[in-house]
């Protein structure tokens, strides 16, 4: 018992120490007055100048408001668009057979290759950049949704019919529900692609954001800037990606484990 | 005493169209199903009587012939209908209890009533305790418990049973046969059973159906009333019916 219990203390130590070794390794490796890689220190000393004289007149909350203002509202148009239209496809024959061609070959085109597009007909300002975003999380959306509703049993769908659901309990009660955990992988799936759409639409044209923040410091070649914002964007993707798995348990209970 | 006819398969065939050609599945099976008998078809595996069933259920259409519930002829799925499915079929999203109550739920019934229903069927398999158990934490004869409840709080008049201990390992098999037994008396209702297992068919049934190999034909009917329940396995009579239905059987290597 007692050794079960220390070994349970260092296993879970080791997250904190792995961290604590990787700075570690970046303080070794950093460092110099010409070096390309600024120490701890410096991106720290960078934050707290941050902090006294903000960038673009926004604090560093208000950087990170914008950005993440932009990846929720375009995931949340993606996540909507991106279920209705996986269910669609992979529920009605006849609406796959028009769309999916469609879709398939709309499919690998990167959402950064529609930047330009995007900007001619939407302009520079927010509604381009939310619509990028959408473009970009509708993809693995609708692919994880079309897959899921694929895989449902015919037994469940049978069983269904046979107890009485017409076709809408068999959509609400059957296919949503079955295919529910394929959906939030796939919305997880998205939100890094929509960091990824936001920070490359930010880089070209924002005033505010974290993509905006590393531009700038690339232009005069701040690179502690540069490198306090990648962790901002980092650590905020790790808070994101772990609140979906705590709504994914919500929302999932029968696929937790048994207590 | 006048036994009536609770349901009547009239000439019922099925033909499946392949790219090429077509294969009969079952071909001209009349059968008539008497009213709270327990009736088990029996048949070589591959020979066609889930597709019977299926038909009977609604989920398949039949080639030719007719169905007739107390006389009058229907088609397509029916809520008189209940189901026990061999690979049981619950969501596994769901509790036990909102298994149970889906039937109900899918008739609209509300919460307060449909968890009446369901406690009542899950107390008479026994699962009293697990409503709020998910499939995944219960036994494979646990399963089959909620597939029996379901079935039952549909309130069918007639429930299809296809080969619902098939997946099940012996020991859990021996035990869930008296359990079926022990619900259908308590709950009376026609009863289509369908295994491949000679001894299970001696040890529930009213009434065996046998069947030839595909294309799924009428072999033999067997009386089995006078055989009293419990059963014994080792029984001479047990035996001797086994033997003849044994004799009589296609067999088929798969």
């Amino acid at each position: 018992m007692k050794g079960r219990k220390r070994k349970d203390i260092l296993l879970n130590l080791l997250p904190l120490v792995s961290i604590l070794l990787f700075i570690l390794a970046w303080l070794v490796v950093s460092g110099g007055e010409s070096s390309l890689i600024p120490t701890p220190t410096a991106v720290f000393e960078r934050y707290l100048k941050l902090l006294e004289k903000p960038i673009s007149k926004t604090s560093i909350p208000g950087h990170i408001w914008a950005s993440l203002k932009r990846v929720l509202l375009g995931l949340l148009y993606g996540s909507v668009f991106g279920i209705s239209f996986g269910l669609l496809i992979g529920w009605n024959k006849t609406c796959n057979r028009i769309f999916k061609p469609l879709f398939e070959l709309i499919r690998p085109i990167p959402a950064l290759a529609w930047i330009p597009l995007m900007t001619l007909w939407l302009g520079i300002g927010e509604t381009s950049k939310v619509a990028l975003v959408f473009l970009g999380t509708i993809m693995p959306i609708t692919v994880n949704t079309y897959t899921g509703v694929r895989l449902i049993p015919k037994i469940n769908i049978d069983a269904a019919r046979v107890f009485g659901a017409n076709n809408v309990q068999i959509i609400t009660d059957i296919v949503l529900p079955s295919s529910l955990s394929a959906i939030i992988a796939g919305v997880k799936t998205a939100l890094g692609t929509a960091w990824m759409v936001v920070l490359a639409a930010e880089m070209i044209s924002a005033k505010t954001g974290l993509g905006f923040m590393i531009i700038r410091g690339t232009d005069v070649l701040d690179l502690p800037l540069v490198i306090f914002a990648m962790i901002l964007i980092g650590v905020i993707g790790a808070c994101i990606s772990s609140l979906l798995t705590i709504v994914e348990r919500k929302l999932c209970p029968w696929k937790s484990e048994i207590n | 005493m006048e036994i009536r006819n609770k349901l009547e398969l009239r000439n019922i065939s099925k033909i499946f169209l392949t790219r090429k050609s077509y294969s009969v599945a079952i071909q001209q099976v009349d059968l008539e199903v008497r009213e709270n008998e327990f009736l088990v078809l029996l048949g070589p595996g591959q020979c066609g009587k889930t597709v019977l069933l299926n038909i009977v259920a609604g989920l398949l259409e039949q080639t030719t012939g007719e169905i007739c519930i107390d006389g009058a002829p229907y088609s397509g799925l029916n809520n008189q209908i209940g189901f026990i499915f061999q690979s049981i079929g619950i969501m596994p999203w769901l509790t036990v209890r909102d298994n149970v109550a889906i039937g109900p739920k899918f008739a609209g019934k509300n919460k307060k009533e449909r968890y009446e229903i369901a406690q009542k069927n899950i107390d008479l398999v026994r699962l009293t305790g697990f409503e709020k158990h998910f499939p995944r934490q219960l036994s494979g004869g646990m399963k089959q418990r909620v597939g029996i409840a379901r079935a039952y709080a549909n309130n069918p008049e007639i429930l299809l049973m296809d080969e619902p201990f098939g997946q099940l390992d012996a020991q859990t098999r021996y035990a869930m046969q008296d359990e079926i037994l022990r619900i259908w008396n308590e709950n009376k209702r026609t009863v289509i059973f369908v295994t491949n297992n000679i001894e299970e068919a001696v040890y529930l049934g009213d009434r065996i159906v046998l069947f030839s190999s595909r294309p799924m034909q009428v072999k033999g009917v067997y009386d089995l009333t006078s055989l009293e329940r419990p059963r014994d396995y080792t029984d001479e009579d047990f035996l001797e019916i086994r033997q003849k239905i044994s004799d009589n059987m296609d067999l088929v290597l798969e």
